[in-house]
Formats: structure tokens, sequence, C-alpha cells
């Protein structure tokens, strides 16, 4: 296995792959040839390559984990399937909804095993909250409010990642990602958005306000913002209507109100504390999930399955971002499933 | 070098980490960003004979270490470095650059007191040698401290698991060399993997004390809480328990019982009001035998 991209994401599942049984980390790539020493001394067995070409063309590999900034994901992406890997891509999926796209396409013409990093997907926290959504335990849900908030950006900063033509945006495509996925996970697909976009220190959005409506009819709010002070680690809030009664969800815990016992739950008042769940992560480092993500991208290519949140996946999140940033643009509802390249 | 106190007061509350609710962190950030509400916890645990601390270098807590008029009689376990401060900035701009950030903001005094020297140095470094990079890094770190007694430096979880994750004897020797040879005092290891760690150490021969979740509610306790309750009761190494109860979902009284059978040489406690320390303190010295 390989890891392509050493920053911050690339250093940790580099460290992560590290750990898992059966694998065996034999290359890493960053442009940065002064990476070289890290790699040397981190005590890691794998060669390093500035050149993601030669590393393909010198080492036997199986699957790749992408974790370059986002606009060189299809280019990447594109060389590893080429190469026949299955490849792990951090989330975005690209910068663009049409770079997603292509790379999805390129995946199905390969039949190779693809993943995409929104890590929430292996939070037992969340997965709990998917649980109880599923089984109807507040009934048929109808409408929800949500937030995710994080203290980052309070003067105008440079680099990719607040570069649009680099980055694909800012606090939407960035942090709103992952509680849009979360949203996609536990209702489908998304009908039609109306979006605000608020620049207040950069060059692309500091913070948004979405209205959403699914296929299904659930209704609900997004409100997003990485300018906001005392946010140490992102914070995510989710509180979920249904007929019998609410859902709210945190990063701490589920807490249920019900006005009829449902699947062993009580009546009225009931909270599930992260604390409480039964510890299912062997390793961690860097947060929850994140060695799981690694883990089950790892099983799935060895049984050639599809992991928890596939590049389809990470296209159909794109998509409700694009149709979000289209609908901010223009002022106007924008159908999301008429979004196309 | 001195050995470790039973009991030590931790600082999670005063910098605003709260496992059980966005409200209760809120209002840790809140009360303890004003300095005298942290001298007032360490007043309360001096008083009930806490004198060890294990805090890192935020700005607040150090704000207080500097106000309160006892503070020689405390003994500082600094965890560094302060991994969240720089994890922020790191994503765009690498860990140079966040520590190039962080030391933007201070003033040229706040500059000298913590070690231009080790920050011209850092710059001249990174580029030829990652090692370097991380001596460099804590001695700035602990240029914060040098006014005060240190019984300890505590490496954060972040990084020792992150070595262990590349199976690097080097870094945790190497560190172990420094805190030992340069500044006299115990090094310790954080983690939040010591079902891994510790076998690690064993087969490295390094012998180092470890600071790692233990709890009754088995909270963060990896791989599995049978695994290190196993590893505890066969090891001699000194073991120093944190997240003793699970983050706050437990009261000392239900919490504290299930660590008085176990090997522990420290148990580090955080309080987030006098009169929690007070509490807290009291049935750990009576539970702990403190």
């Amino acid at each position: 296995m390989a890891v392509i991209g050493l920053g911050k994401m690339g250093i940790l599942h580099t460290a992560l792959v590290n750990m898992i049984p059966l694998v065996e980390l034999t290359a890493l790539s960053d442009i940065d040839k002064q990476l070289s020493k890290y790699v040397q001394q981190s005590g890691l067995k794998a060669a390093f390559y500035s050149d993601v070409g030669q590393m393909l063309q010198d080492v036997k590999l199986d699957a790749a984990l992408i974790c370059t900034p986002a606009f060189t994901n299809l280019s990447l992406a594109a060389l590893c399937l080429a190469h026949n890997l299955d490849v792990f891509v951090e989330k975005p999926l690209a910068h663009t909804f049409a770079a997603a796209q292509r790379m999805v396409e390129l995946a199905a013409e390969k039949n190779a095993v693809n993943a995409t990093g929104y890590v929430f997907a292996h939070i037992g926290l969340f997965k709990k909250a998917k649980e109880l959504l599923d089984e109807k335990v507040i009934g048929d849900v109808f409408r929800f409010r949500s937030c995710i908030y994080i203290s980052e950006v309070f003067a105008k900063k440079k680099g990719w990642y607040y570069d649009k033509s680099r980055s694909g945006g800012g606090a939407v495509i960035n942090i709103a990602s992952h509680l849009i996925y979360l949203l996609y996970w536990y209702f489908g697909s998304v009908a039609n958005v109306f979006a605000q976009t608020l620049h207040c220190y950069s060059d692309v959005e500091d913070a948004a306000s979405v209205y959403l409506e699914f296929s299904n009819g659930i209704k609900g709010t997004l409100d997003v913002s990485w300018s906001l002070p005392g946010y140490r680690l992102s914070y995510l809030e989710l509180v979920v209507e249904g007929n019998n009664g609410t859902l709210e969800l945190t990063n701490d815990y589920v807490r249920l109100y019900l006005h009829k016992a449902q699947k062993n739950i009580g009546k009225e008042w009931t909270t599930i504390h992260k604390i409480d769940l039964p510890q299912t992560s062997q390793f961690e480092l860097g947060g929850e999930g994140y060695y799981e993500e690694d883990v089950d991208f790892v099983q799935c290519c060895l049984e050639r399955k599809s992991p928890a949140v596939t590049w389809r996946d990470g296209l159909e999140v794109q998509r409700i971002i694009e149709a979000i940033y289209l609908s901010a643009e223009r002022r106007l509802i924008v159908s999301v499933e008429g979004i196309d390249s | 070098m001195m050995g470790l106190d039973k009991l030590i007061l931790g600082s999670n509350s005063f910098e605003g980490v709260s496992y059980i609710s966005r409200t209760q962190s809120l209002y840790y950030l809140e009360h303890f960003s004003k300095e005298d509400n942290i001298v007032s916890v360490l007043r309360a645990a001096l008083n009930l004979g806490i004198k060890s601390f294990m805090c890192s270098n935020c700005e607040n807590v150090l704000g207080a270490l500097n106000k309160f008029d006892r503070n020689q009689e405390i003994t500082l376990l600094p965890v560094i470095p302060n991994a969240y401060e720089y994890a922020r900035e790191a994503s765009e701009k690498g860990v140079l650059g966040a520590i190039m950030t962080k030391a933007k903001g201070f003033s040229m005094y706040q500059k000298f007191r913590l070690g231009l020297r080790a920050l011209a140095k850092i710059k001249s470094v990174i580029a030829k040698d990652v090692l370097n990079l991380l001596l460099e890094l804590i001695h700035f770190e602990l240029a914060s401290f040098e006014k005060f007694k240190l019984g300890g430096v505590v490496l954060h979880g972040q990084i020792t698991d992150l070595a262990i994750s590349s199976h690097n004897a080097n870094i945790i020797d190497i560190y172990q060399k420094l805190i030992k040879e340069t500044y006299g005092v115990q090094p310790i290891l954080a983690t939040h993997n010591f079902g891994v760690l510790l076998p690690q150490l064993i087969e490295w021969k390094i012998k180092i004390p470890i600071m790692a979740p233990f709890n009754q509610k088995g909270f963060m306790m990896r791989p599995s809480p049978g695994k290190c309750e196993d590893l505890i009761r066969d090891t001699d190494y000194v073991i120093i328990a944190k997240k003793v109860l699970a983050g706050g979902r437990l009261s000392p009284e239900e919490g504290l019982p299930y660590l008085a059978d176990k090997k522990l040489g420290s148990v580090v406690i955080g309080v987030g009001a006098v009169s929690e320390a007070y509490h807290t303190f009291s049935v750990a010295k009576s539970v702990l035998k403190a």
C-alpha cells in the first residue's frame, strides 16, 4: 500500500495503516522532496518518492490512499487506477462536481474498490443515531435542524485551502461536507437547496446557511461557520423531529424524547452518552473513527466489497455542495437532481 | 530524580475540555478564562495536599500559575507539545508554520522567555532533521515553565502514539534522554493506546512511566479494557491513570474504587470547581489511601 501526500491527513493515515495487520506500507509520496528525511527518520520501512508516476512504476502496489489537496485528486486517482490500484481519497472527493464525477466513471471502468474519507460513518455514536433513525424509534421523520462549527479562521489566510480554484470552496466544502454526508447517510438524496454564504475574512465562504428539501419530503436547515470562537474541535449538532418524538445528536451524546416507548427505549427522555457505548476501536490516533475508516478500506480491498463510504457517496455529497454554491451565487432555489457536469 | 505524587491535579477543565456536553465545555471555557478561577482551584487542591499539577502551556493556565502566590509549592508536570494549538494551523501551514504563527502573537518579552534561540533553530533544522525539530520544539515549549518547579515532562499522547505507529524507538529514546539529561526530571509518555504502547516499550527495553486512561467504564482503554487490566497486573512499569472518572460520567464515589486494587503509581484527576476539588480529592485520598 502507498500513501500519497504527507500533510496532516497523510501523516495520520500513514501511521494508521502501518498499525493494521496484513497491511504492508511500501511507498510514500509527496512533492516536497525534503520530506524524504522525515520518512527515513520516522522509522517507516517505506520508499519515498517525490514523483507519483515513478513510484507507481517502481513499486508493486495493491492500493493507495490519496491525501493531497482536493484539486489534485482527479489526476492522482486516474494515475492510480491506470495501475489497477484500489484507491481511498480523503474528503472532499474532488474540488469540483465534474472532477468527482469523472473519478466515479474511472473507478467503475476499472472495477476498483474506492472509498472517500467521510469519517463520521465510522464513529460509534453517529452509527447509533443511524440505527435509531432506521428503526423509526422517533417515527417518521419530517424535519431537522443542524449545525457544524469550528474556530479556525479569524483573519484572511493564505494557501490552497483558501483558494476556491484549488480547494473547491471554504467552510461548506471543507467543514460542512462532513455534516452534508451525515444528512445524506441518514435521510437519502436531496431534491432542492436554498443557500446563502458569507465572506467575513476569506476569499472563500466563512459561513453558510442552507435550507434543504430531501427527495422523501424531509426538510431542514444546515448552518456552518469556521469563524466562531470557542470551538477548539469541530462541533456538530443535529435535532431531528419525527411523529414519535425527537432525536438530538451531538459529538457527545444522542438524546431522545419519545411520545411512546419504542424498541426497548422508554417514553420521554433518554440520553445515550458516547462514553457509555461499547468501545470497538483497536487503536486511536487523530480522533475516533480514522482507524476504523482505514480498516474498512483494507478489508473491502481484500474481500472485493464496497466500503462504508464509496466515491459514489462522495459524488452525491459533491452534488449537494455544488447546488449550495450555485444557489448562493444565483440567490435561487436549486434542484440538486439537475446538477450535472 | 524525584518520585511522582500519588494524586495529581489535571487541567482539562481549565482548557475547556469536556466529554459530557458542549454546554459544560463552554462553561469551562468562560469560567477558566478568568485566571483567578484557576488560582482558586489550585489553592483548594494545595490545601488538600495535592502538590502536583499536570498542564499544557495554555495562556490562561500560565497566567494563573504566575498569579498564584503559592506557585513554588507546586510541582508541575507539563504536557508537551501542545498538539491542539498546532493542529489547527498545521493543515495549511505545516508544523513549522503553525509554530511561527503561534510565536507571532508573542510580545518581545514573551519571545525572549519562550526561547527565541530555539525558534531560530527550529527554522534552520526543519529541512534537515525531524528529530532535532522535535527536540527544539520541546525546548521551545518548556521555556514557558522555566520559573516553576518541574517534576516530570509528559510527551503528548498524539506524539507518543505517532511514534509507536511508525515502530520508532528512536524518538522515544531521544526524548527520554533529553528530559533526563537536560532538565533532570522524569520523562513520561502519555498515550491513548496503552495496550499497544506497553508491549512495544518492553520489546524496545525502554522503561519509562506511562500515562493512560483507566476507568470503570473502559472509556479509551485500548485495544480493550481487559487487555489493559491484564497488562497493568503484570507490569513493573510506573503507570499513571487518567480519565479515571470516564470523562465525568462517573462520580468520585462510583469511579475511584475501581482504581483501588490496580497497580498504579499515580492518578490524575481534573476538577471544574473549588467545591468539586474538595469533594473529589477527599474521596480520592480516602479510597486510594493517598
